[in-house]
Protein backbone atom coordinates (compact mmCIF):
# COMPACT_ATOMS: atom_id res chain seq x y z
CA UNK A 1 0.00 0.00 0.00
CA UNK A 2 1.35 3.28 -1.13
CA UNK A 3 1.22 6.19 1.57
CA UNK A 4 0.47 9.64 0.01
CA UNK A 5 1.82 12.43 1.69
CA UNK A 6 -1.11 14.68 0.74
CA UNK A 7 -4.24 14.04 -0.82
CA UNK A 8 -6.12 16.31 -3.14
CA UNK A 9 -9.64 16.33 -4.04
CA UNK A 10 -11.30 17.31 -7.41
CA UNK A 11 -14.69 15.46 -7.26
CA UNK A 12 -17.26 18.02 -8.72
CA UNK A 13 -14.56 19.19 -11.18
CA UNK A 14 -14.17 18.87 -14.80
CA UNK A 15 -12.11 19.84 -17.54
CA UNK A 16 -9.23 21.57 -17.40
CA UNK A 17 -9.87 22.38 -13.40
CA UNK A 18 -8.68 18.52 -12.28
CA UNK A 19 -5.61 19.06 -14.10
CA UNK A 20 -4.77 22.75 -12.90
CA UNK A 21 -5.34 22.03 -9.71
CA UNK A 22 -2.90 18.75 -9.32
CA UNK A 23 -0.29 20.78 -11.11
CA UNK A 24 -1.12 24.14 -8.33
CA UNK A 25 -0.52 21.09 -6.22
CA UNK A 26 2.47 19.47 -7.39
CA UNK A 27 4.22 22.73 -7.82
CA UNK A 28 4.05 22.93 -3.85
CA UNK A 29 5.61 19.68 -2.95
CA UNK A 30 9.10 18.54 -2.68
CA UNK A 31 10.38 16.05 -4.99
CA UNK A 32 9.96 12.15 -4.50
CA UNK A 33 6.58 13.03 -2.28
CA UNK A 34 3.01 11.29 -3.51
CA UNK A 35 0.14 12.99 -4.27
CA UNK A 36 -3.13 11.00 -4.18
CA UNK A 37 -5.79 12.62 -6.44
CA UNK A 38 -9.59 11.95 -6.11
CA UNK A 39 -11.59 13.00 -9.08
CA UNK A 40 -14.63 12.52 -10.39
CA UNK A 41 -14.61 13.68 -14.41
CA UNK A 42 -14.48 10.69 -16.29
CA UNK A 43 -11.70 12.65 -18.46
CA UNK A 44 -9.49 12.35 -16.24
CA UNK A 45 -9.05 8.65 -16.90
CA UNK A 46 -6.40 9.83 -19.77
CA UNK A 47 -5.72 13.13 -19.10
CA UNK A 48 -3.84 12.52 -15.80
CA UNK A 49 -1.47 9.76 -16.97
CA UNK A 50 -1.05 11.92 -19.93
CA UNK A 51 -0.38 15.00 -17.94
CA UNK A 52 1.84 12.42 -15.71
CA UNK A 53 3.84 11.24 -18.63
CA UNK A 54 4.54 14.63 -20.23
CA UNK A 55 5.59 17.01 -17.34
CA UNK A 56 7.89 13.56 -16.19
CA UNK A 57 6.01 12.93 -13.02
CA UNK A 58 5.52 9.15 -12.10
CA UNK A 59 1.98 7.48 -11.64
CA UNK A 60 2.04 4.85 -9.39
CA UNK A 61 -1.33 3.93 -9.11
CA UNK A 62 -4.57 4.61 -10.75
CA UNK A 63 -7.90 2.55 -9.40
CA UNK A 64 -11.55 3.60 -9.05
CA UNK A 65 -13.62 2.79 -5.56
CA UNK A 66 -17.24 3.90 -5.20
CA UNK A 67 -17.57 5.89 -8.77
CA UNK A 68 -14.19 7.90 -8.32
CA UNK A 69 -10.87 8.01 -9.70
CA UNK A 70 -7.37 7.83 -7.35
CA UNK A 71 -4.47 8.36 -8.80
CA UNK A 72 -1.20 8.53 -6.64
CA UNK A 73 1.71 10.66 -8.63
CA UNK A 74 4.69 11.08 -7.75
CA UNK A 75 7.00 13.79 -7.86
CA UNK A 76 9.51 14.25 -10.27
CA UNK A 77 13.21 15.85 -9.35
CA UNK A 78 12.65 19.51 -9.39
CA UNK A 79 15.09 20.91 -12.60
CA UNK B 1 9.65 24.37 -23.75
CA UNK B 2 6.55 23.39 -26.22
CA UNK B 3 4.67 26.12 -27.27
CA UNK B 4 0.74 26.06 -27.96
CA UNK B 5 -0.50 28.77 -30.52
CA UNK B 6 -4.20 29.55 -30.19
CA UNK B 7 -5.96 31.97 -32.10
CA UNK B 8 -9.90 32.68 -31.28
CA UNK B 9 -12.97 34.77 -32.69
CA UNK B 10 -15.54 34.49 -31.37
CA UNK B 11 -16.79 36.56 -28.28
CA UNK B 12 -19.53 34.95 -26.99
CA UNK B 13 -19.26 33.03 -23.80
CA UNK B 14 -20.38 29.59 -24.39
CA UNK B 15 -17.84 29.79 -27.21
CA UNK B 16 -14.93 31.35 -25.56
CA UNK B 17 -14.66 28.82 -22.63
CA UNK B 18 -13.18 25.88 -24.80
CA UNK B 19 -10.25 27.74 -26.12
CA UNK B 20 -9.61 29.29 -22.50
CA UNK B 21 -9.62 25.67 -20.89
CA UNK B 22 -7.23 24.74 -23.51
CA UNK B 23 -4.86 27.49 -22.39
CA UNK B 24 -5.40 26.54 -18.88
CA UNK B 25 -4.33 23.14 -20.16
CA UNK B 26 -1.18 24.19 -22.01
CA UNK B 27 0.15 26.68 -19.32
CA UNK B 28 -0.14 23.23 -16.89
CA UNK B 29 1.48 21.23 -19.12
CA UNK B 30 4.34 23.58 -19.03
CA UNK B 31 3.40 24.90 -22.28
CA UNK B 32 4.12 28.65 -23.13
CA UNK B 33 0.47 29.59 -24.86
CA UNK B 34 -0.30 32.55 -26.95
CA UNK B 35 -3.60 33.81 -27.83
CA UNK B 36 -4.50 35.82 -30.85
CA UNK B 37 -8.43 37.29 -30.25
CA UNK B 38 -9.54 38.27 -33.44
CA UNK B 39 -12.69 39.50 -35.23
CA UNK B 40 -15.23 39.86 -31.88
CA UNK B 41 -13.11 38.27 -29.56
CA UNK B 42 -10.74 41.35 -29.36
CA UNK B 43 -13.52 43.36 -27.29
CA UNK B 44 -12.71 40.75 -24.65
CA UNK B 45 -10.01 41.62 -23.74
CA UNK B 46 -11.16 45.50 -22.91
CA UNK B 47 -11.56 46.76 -19.74
CA UNK B 48 -15.32 45.82 -18.91
CA UNK B 49 -15.14 43.33 -22.20
CA UNK B 50 -14.94 40.30 -20.24
CA UNK B 51 -17.39 40.43 -17.51
CA UNK B 52 -20.70 40.11 -19.18
CA UNK B 53 -20.86 38.21 -22.06
CA UNK B 54 -23.68 36.32 -23.33
CA UNK B 55 -24.33 32.82 -24.60
CA UNK B 56 -24.39 32.41 -28.56
CA UNK B 57 -27.89 33.00 -30.46
CA UNK B 58 -28.89 29.77 -30.75
CA UNK B 59 -28.54 29.01 -27.32
CA UNK B 60 -29.86 32.40 -25.95
CA UNK B 61 -31.98 31.88 -22.73
CA UNK B 62 -29.58 28.92 -21.23
CA UNK B 63 -27.01 32.09 -19.86
CA UNK B 64 -27.92 30.89 -16.21
CA UNK B 65 -27.90 27.29 -16.72
CA UNK B 66 -23.93 26.82 -18.54
CA UNK B 67 -22.66 29.03 -15.68
CA UNK B 68 -24.35 27.11 -13.14
CA UNK B 69 -22.69 23.91 -14.82
CA UNK B 70 -19.04 26.14 -15.55
CA UNK B 71 -18.86 26.97 -11.74
CA UNK B 72 -19.96 23.20 -10.70
CA UNK B 73 -16.84 22.18 -12.94
CA UNK B 74 -14.59 24.63 -10.65
CA UNK B 75 -13.65 27.43 -13.33
CA UNK B 76 -14.56 31.13 -12.00
CA UNK B 77 -18.07 31.41 -14.47
CA UNK B 78 -16.57 35.49 -15.23
CA UNK B 79 -14.52 35.39 -18.42
CA UNK B 80 -12.64 38.01 -17.06
CA UNK B 81 -11.29 35.72 -13.94
CA UNK B 82 -10.42 33.31 -15.68
CA UNK B 83 -8.61 35.81 -17.92
CA UNK B 84 -6.65 36.88 -15.07
CA UNK B 85 -5.88 33.26 -13.57
CA UNK B 86 -4.45 32.63 -16.95
CA UNK B 87 -2.03 35.93 -17.00
CA UNK B 88 -1.40 34.73 -13.28
CA UNK B 89 0.30 30.90 -14.26
CA UNK B 90 3.15 32.75 -15.98
CA UNK B 91 2.48 31.03 -19.29
CA UNK B 92 -0.24 32.44 -21.24
CA UNK B 93 0.29 35.70 -23.27
CA UNK B 94 -2.80 37.43 -24.98
CA UNK B 95 -2.84 39.18 -27.90
CA UNK B 96 -5.43 41.88 -29.91
CA UNK B 97 -5.20 41.24 -33.83
CA UNK B 98 -4.43 45.19 -35.07
CA UNK B 99 -7.50 45.10 -38.10
CA UNK B 100 -10.33 43.79 -34.74
CA UNK B 101 -8.72 46.35 -32.66
CA UNK B 102 -9.38 49.12 -35.52
CA UNK B 103 -12.89 47.50 -36.74
CA UNK B 104 -14.14 47.17 -32.73
CA UNK B 105 -12.50 49.79 -31.68
CA UNK B 106 -9.64 48.04 -29.50
CA UNK B 107 -7.40 50.84 -28.16
CA UNK B 108 -3.87 50.53 -25.97
CA UNK B 109 -5.87 52.53 -23.50
CA UNK B 110 -8.65 50.44 -23.29
CA UNK B 111 -7.38 46.83 -22.97
CA UNK B 112 -6.90 45.22 -20.07
CA UNK B 113 -3.98 45.05 -18.13
CA UNK B 114 -3.64 41.49 -18.99
CA UNK B 115 -3.25 41.67 -22.46
CA UNK B 116 0.28 42.17 -23.74
CA UNK B 117 -0.50 44.53 -26.76
CA UNK B 118 -2.21 44.76 -29.41
CA UNK B 119 -0.19 43.12 -32.70
CA UNK B 120 -0.57 42.23 -36.61
CA UNK B 121 -1.55 39.14 -37.37
CA UNK B 122 1.61 38.79 -39.80
CA UNK B 123 4.18 39.14 -37.02
CA UNK B 124 1.66 36.38 -34.73
CA UNK B 125 1.59 33.83 -37.97
CA UNK B 126 5.19 33.98 -38.46
CA UNK B 127 6.80 34.33 -34.87
CA UNK B 128 4.00 32.52 -32.58
CA UNK B 129 1.96 30.43 -34.89
CA UNK B 130 4.33 29.26 -37.12
CA UNK B 131 6.47 28.19 -35.07
CA UNK B 132 4.73 26.65 -31.81
CA UNK B 133 4.52 23.06 -31.73
CA UNK B 134 0.60 22.87 -31.43
CA UNK B 135 -1.53 25.56 -32.98
CA UNK B 136 -5.51 25.66 -32.53
CA UNK B 137 -8.29 27.63 -33.53
CA UNK B 138 -11.66 28.56 -32.83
Amino acid sequence: MIEADEVLDVSGMACPMPIFRVKQALSKMEAGKVLKVIATDLGTRKDIPAWVKHTGNELLDMSEEDGKFIYLIKIREKS
Amino acid sequence: MKRLAIIVREDAYDRILTPLAFAYLGAASDMEVDILFVNWAARVLTKGGAENLKVSKEHEGSDEMIKAKVAEAGLPTDVYEIIKALKATGKVRMYVCSLAAQIFDVTKENLVPEAEDIVGATWFLLEKAQKADVVLTF
